[in-house]
């Protein structure tokens, strides 16, 4: 923080600077609102919200296809399988769409749940921080052995390391995608949302790598030499005087790299996979609003990593501090 | 331990070593000393003259290109040689203190010894205490390191060396990175050690600390020994080696 200064004149230039970048960002939010009166295009931002909640109710849907039998009171349905002997009864919902002796298939409405739902934006929202959430554990580990495998001796481990990290940051992440989601895949039976963290994990093991070896070459060469003076062996040095040390000087690019996941985990969407921007899309095929699907989607991104850079700042002013 | 040295025998034994670095430059040359038990050595000399890498070849933080050392009755450059359990036998204490920034100053002390002697966290705790009290920091257990002063920091670093009961202690300029004003108190820590009869091998600018507490001094330049006397010798006005006698009139005059 600045001192209150007793003259003032420099926070008058401040305030006269802050009213700049005001007057700037208005005027680019202008120019926006102009170009836009300017096509011919009917806005329709009253629609959005209801992709993001949806006060109509969840959905109660057939689980399998039979006929369906509703009870006097209409409190109760109750389908009976077509081709087994199995059965299902619901009693939850609170209005019912399915008429007594329907033959219903798989995945029919039978009846209608009142209350707040998450829509497919919302959906969307939380498959990408599931996905970005599980694909950041993953290349934390992968990151962490291949760090580790370009500092040590050992020369097939550098090697090994090296290429890893090599291949995946000279290939495009998309073609990476496409070849976990269509080679891999398919070879190993992945499904579309495991081949997506894969492959948004091995991608971001890669930049992971490079930070963890940072971290470890900033350390100063005495601690290792230290450690090892005391009888510790390689390994040990590294576990407890290394690494602690470098994994803390690596937080902070750490969480720069999580927020570069959450955005790059957009591009899972080419998979079968509906993410924020699939399910943006979606939304846009069913509502011809791109441009207010669009700006929607873009918010709600801005809103996680724009979450996280709040904290990575923190997280960097407390390490700053010790 | 059953070891086969004497009370007399040496506990380290430098035979002919040499060292050249990959692009021809020579650190050391021909080089040949020997330590007894109870013995402090220290070792002088002009910058870049081979002390501390002779000092870092004892425990093989550094190679060497010829010759052979002996420390413990082991070789420490041999491959068959547990290196680790060597090396947990030799403290060093190295010029930029090292300590483990991370760790609080008790866990400094403790980190070793229950590592590798397999030390209870309480019977680890009680030595490092002890040791803590004994180099005058018995109230900086729970400090950070960062939190010391230079020359705190440097006697910490020697209870953490200390911490592993070794039979031999390698010095590194311990005092060349201290505030004038500090290098004092780190001194007197390694006087009472030497006092105690720890075996030592200090490589130094201290003349009056080599002066006072060595057996014997070793004189270093270009990478060879050239000079070793007792002090009152090698300090003395009728010193036969006129290089050294320039050397000791440049550091003196200081």
């Amino acid at each position: 923080m600045l001192p209150a200064e007793p003259g003032g004149a420099a926070s008058a230039a401040r305030r006269a600077w802050y009213a700049l970048y005001v007057l700037i960002v208005v005027g680019f939010g202008a120019a926006i609102y102009w170009a836009a009166q300017r096509v011919d295009y009917s806005w329709h931002w009253e629609r959005m919200p209801q992709y993001i909640v949806s006060f109509d109710g969840e959905e109660v849907l057939a689980p399998f296809d039979g006929f369906a039998s509703v009870d006097e009171a209409g409190h109760r349905i109750r389908v009976q399988a077509l081709r087994t002997a199995e059965t299902a009864t619901f009693d939850e919902f609170d209005r019912i769409v399915a008429g007594d002796g329907d033959l219903v298939f798989e995945g029919d409405v039978l009846a209608v749940r009142a209350g707040i739902a998450p829509g497919p934006l919302a959906w969307g929202l939380w498959l990408t921080l599931k996905l970005s959430l599980l694909a950041l554990l993953f290349s934390l580990l992968l990151g962490l052995v291949a760090g580790l495998g370009r500092v040590v001796d050992n020369p097939a481990a550098r090697a090994l390391a090296a290429t890893y990290v090599e291949i995946v940051r000279g290939t495009p992440l998309l073609v990476q995608i496409f070849i976990f989601y269509f080679f891999v895949g398919t070879v190993l039976n992945l499904s579309a949302f495991t081949a997506g963290v894969a492959a948004l994990a091995v991608f971001t093991g890669a930049y992971v790598a490079e930070i963890v070896r940072a971290g470890i070459e900033a350390v100063p060469r005495g601690q290792m030499e230290a450690a090892r003076s005391l009888g510790m062996g390689y390994a040990q040095a590294m576990r407890h005087v290394v690494l602690p040390q470098a994994l803390r000087r690596s937080l902070p690019p750490l969480a720069g790299q999580f927020i570069n996941l959450i955005k790059d985990s957009s591009l899972v969407s080419v998979m079968a996979l509906t993410d924020l921007t699939k399910a943006g899309r979606e939304v846009v095929s069913s509502t011809f609003s791109p441009f207010e699907v669009w700006f929607t989607v873009a918010a709600m991104y801005l809103l996680m990593t724009g979450a996280l850079s709040l904290w990575v700042r923190r997280l960097e002013r407390r390490l700053a501090h010790d | 331990m059953t070891e086969p040295d004497a009370k007399t025998e040496a506990l380290i034994r430098v035979r002919g070593v040499g060292k050249t670095y990959g692009n021809g430059v020579v650190a050391l040359r021909d080089v040949s000393l020997e330590i007894d038990r109870g013995e402090v050595i220290c070792i002088v000399g002009p910058s870049g003259s081979g002390k501390s890498t002779l000092l870092r070849t004892l425990n093989a933080l550094e190679s060497i290109s010829g010759g052979e050392i002996e420390v413990l009755g082991q070789n420490p450059h041999a491959r068959r040689t547990d290196l680790n359990r060597l090396r947990a036998r030799v403290g060093m204490v190295f010029q930029s203190f090292n300590l483990f920034p991370h760790l609080s100053v008790l866990d400094n002390l403790t980190l070793a010894p229950r590592l590798i002697l397999k030390l209870t966290a309480a019977a680890a705790r009680e030595r490092a205490e002890q040791l803590l009290q004994k180099v005058g920091l018995g109230d900086k257990a729970q400090s950070l390191p960062a939190q010391l002063s230079g020359g705190q920091q440097q006697r910490v670093a020697i209870a953490r060396a200390l911490a592993m009961q070794p039979e031999i202690m390698l010095f590194d300029e311990p005092t060349s990175a201290l505030d004038p004003e500090k290098v004092n108190e780190v001194l007197d820590v390694m006087r009472a050690l030497a006092d105690e009869g720890m075996t030592m091998c200090v490589v130094t600018h201290e003349m009056g600390f080599a002066r006072a507490v060595a057996d014997r001094v070793v004189f270093m330049e270009a990478g060879a020994i050239a000079h070793v006397d007792r002090p009152d010798a090698f300090f003395g006005a009728d010193c036969p080696n006129p290089r050294l006698r320039a050397f000791l009139g440049q550091v003196l005059h200081n």
